[in-house]
């Protein structure tokens, strides 16, 4: 499906289908995560991708991809509006419809297979012990499952479990219970302590912790200055987050062992390389991707060219040679 | 630019009035369409050539664009995402969602017209003629005149013609009767009038200014040039309150009633669950989304206020 021919040879798609790297030969950009080896450090964020994608982009070019946050039983989602952009961001309450996990299993868990890459499931949760239940059903589907203990927006005020050390201990260890398969934990940016909170993803036996989820805010609508979002409260995501959360990964890949995946604002491979410099091991793609479906493919291949210009095997060589600079 | 940014300060308060008024109206109206009869076209993205971007009237900008995929697939009713690139400072994010007013397969180009409404369209309308400009589509669920049909009655308001006008194209190519009103502020506000003379539709003109534009006065309109002879189908855009009159006279002359909604979006594409429909459901169930179940929805009253 997703390398199909395209059917038209003239747009703009089916030449980006068409234009294969060339010089990926001699760089390895794979990365492991736990047992898992992804063939480069490029993913979507969770909620930002679904296989509708597939027929826009080649999947099959990114390390995996990550599903939209499922939980265990049925959502709604929030009332509308459920986006809007403000300067240098955008700011979501969508509240994660879920269709529950059997929902996933029987209508979108096939669409994901087709695409050819590890798939990534992203669980959610209401309170720390919902959270290995939805593993262990959903256990066999995904390569890997990403703890989402961070969604800042659903209408509960108050803390998120991802930002409590000892709710991170709980969900993770029942979840270790749940799987075998990679565990990811999805942190949040509002962390007491983002250290602390990744020590404690680790210690229960996560294989990797993603930094981080988006920011609550609460955007306006101009001139009448009344709540644009039905929710009041979103999630701020894109590139004005991009400094804050580069310092919570400094921060996190200082304190732990374990991968540290990166979201938060990347747009281009230049973006990721900051990432990298300061310590993560893979990206998550997210705001990013609305504007230019393509852009996870283009930072995939702009890598490849990078670590190929300068001759070097992989994104840590390349860094290295910068820092012997 | 300060006079287009005063233009748009006005639109955008008169766009939130409206959209007040508009989520009342469409209480109860809206379901998700039947599953169409034939396949939805293959979406793709494309860095479209602008052809040509003028004024129409005072308040609305026309762009064509030269996509030859999109202009040969699109769907009556479907939609474009257009990103905005970024332009004298002013970084767009999210992509705008635009009807495809017009298709004209053997040129390779669609035609698109937009008001000025906020950051995203001040951005859009200072794009230059040569440049290109990143599409997605064509996206969603667009209108169907029914195979039977021999008559159709389309109603657009302001930009909402441009959702209904690819339908005046299919409705030309059927043979199908085509009555279109336009409503606007003023008759130099209104769009698809040059549109609907090269299709042959006839044209009902109705304006705020002169108060024919007014439910009541429209109402009564449609209903003395229809009484002996409905149309087989209405196709609206651009109102809540449109939409519901077209759903009274669909329930008075029992003709199917389609509308075309509007959401805010990011993806088009429905995954990101940005673009939820005004349709109330069970909290556990996630209602339709305008990209993918819409933009074309059925409108029909309520059962308790028939
Ligand atoms: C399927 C579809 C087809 C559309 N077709 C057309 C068209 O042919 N011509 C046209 O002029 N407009 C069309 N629109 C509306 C158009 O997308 C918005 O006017 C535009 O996104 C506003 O962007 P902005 O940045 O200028 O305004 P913003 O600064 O984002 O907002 C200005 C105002 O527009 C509202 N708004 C923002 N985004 C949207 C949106 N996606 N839909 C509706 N209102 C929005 C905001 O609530 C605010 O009141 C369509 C919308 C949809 C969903
Ligand atoms: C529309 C939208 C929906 C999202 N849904 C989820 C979700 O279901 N689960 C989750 O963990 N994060 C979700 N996120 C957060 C993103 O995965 C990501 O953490 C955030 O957007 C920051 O990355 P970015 O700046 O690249 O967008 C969502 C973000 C957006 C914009
Ligand atoms: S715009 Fe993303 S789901 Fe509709």
């Amino acid at each position: 499906m997703t390398s199909a021919p395209p059917q038209h040879p003239t747009d703009a798609r089916a030449a980006f289908f068409a234009a294969r790297p060339t010089r990926s030969a001699t760089v390895d950009l794979s990365v492991r995560i736990g047992s898992l080896t992804l063939a480069n450090p490029v993913m979507p964020a969770s909620g930002c991708f679904g296989p509708a994608l597939g027929r826009l982009i080649p999947v099959a070019e990114l390390g995996a991809v990550v599903t939209k946050t499922v939980f265990g039983t049925p959502r709604g989602g929030n009332a509308a509006h459920r986006l809007t952009e403000i300067r240098a961001g955008m700011v979501n309450s969508v509240g994660i419809p879920s269709r529950g996990a059997a929902g996933f299993l029987a209508e979108l868990h096939p669409r994901y297979r087709e695409l050819g890459v590890p798939v990534i499931i992203s669980v959610g949760g209401h309170r720390p012990a919902e959270y290995a239940p939805v593993v262990r059903d959903l256990d066999g589907a995904g390569d890997a499952y990403e703890l989402n203990v961070s969604c800042p927006n659903l209408d509960r005020l108050g803390t998120d479990i991802g930002s409590d050390p000892d709710a991170i201990l709980a969900v993770v260890r029942a979840a270790r219970q749940a799987t075998d398969k990679p565990l990811i934990v999805k942190l949040p940016v509002l962390a007491s302590s983002i250290a602390d909170c990744a020590l404690a993803a680790q210690e229960a036996g996560a294989d990797a912790v993603c930094v981080a989820n988006s920011i609550p805010a609460l955007p306006l609508q101009p001139d009448t200055r009344s709540p644009a979002l039905g929710n009041v409260i979103g999630g701020l995501s894109g590139p004005s987050i991009r400094p804050i959360v580069l310092r919570l990964v400094w921060l996190a890949a200082r304190a732990v062992e374990i991968p540290v995946i990166a979201c938060g604002g990347i747009e281009t491979a230049e973006d990721a390389l900051d990432y990298f410099a300061v310590g993560a091991r893979a990206v998550q793609v997210g705001t990013a991707s609305f504007g230019r479906p393509f852009a996870m493919v283009e930072i995939v291949r702009a890598l490849q060219e990078r670590c190929a210009d300068d001759e070097v095997a992989g994104i840590r060589d390349l860094i290295d040679l910068w820092r012997a600079q | 630019m300060t006079a287009m940014a005063s233009l748009a300060r006005e639109a955008l308060r008169r766009q939130q009035a409206f959209a007040a008024a508009d989520e009342a109206a469409l209480d109860g109206l809206i379901s998700v369409r039947p599953p169409a009869g034939q396949p939805r076209p293959e979406p793709v993205w494309d860095d479209a050539r602008v052809l040509e971007h003028t004024n129409v009237g005072q308040r609305y900008r026309r762009l064509v664009l030269a996509t030859g995929t999109i202009a040969r697939t699109a769907l009556a009713g479907q939609f474009l995402m257009i990103t905005v690139p970024p332009t004298g400072g002013e970084r767009i994010l999210l992509p705008r969602p635009m009807a495809i007013h017009r298709r004209h397969p053997d040129a390779g180009t669609v035609e698109v017209i937009y008001g000025v409404a906020g950051r995203g369209t001040i951005a859009l309308a200072d794009v230059a003629v040569g440049g290109s400009l990143l599409v997605t589509g064509p996206l969603g669920r667009g209108f169907e005149i029914p195979s039977d049909a021999r008559t159709a009655l389309l109603i657009g308001r302001g930009v909402g013609v441009c959702a209904i006008m690819a339908s005046v194209e299919d409705a030309a190519a059927r043979g199908v009767d085509a009555t279109v009103v336009l409503s606007g502020r003023t008759r130099f506000d209104l769009i698809g009038v040059t549109d609907c003379a090269e299709l042959g539709a006839a044209v009902i003109p109705v304006t705020d200014d002169d108060g024919s534009s007014s439910i009541p006065a429209l109402g009564e309109r449609l209903r003395a040039e229809f009484r002996d002879n409905p149309p087989a189908v209405i196709l609206v855009c651009g109102a809540g309150v449109l939409a519901r009159l077209a759903a009274e006279l669909g329930a008075e002359w029992g003709v199917p009633v389609q509308v075309s909604l509007e959401a805010h979006m990011a993806c088009g594409l429905g995954y990101c669950h940005g673009c939820a429909a005004p349709v109330a459901t069970d909290p556990e169930v996630e209602g339709p989304l305008v990209c993918v179940d819409g933009p074309v929805f059925d409108a029909a009253l309520p059962v308790s206020s028939l």
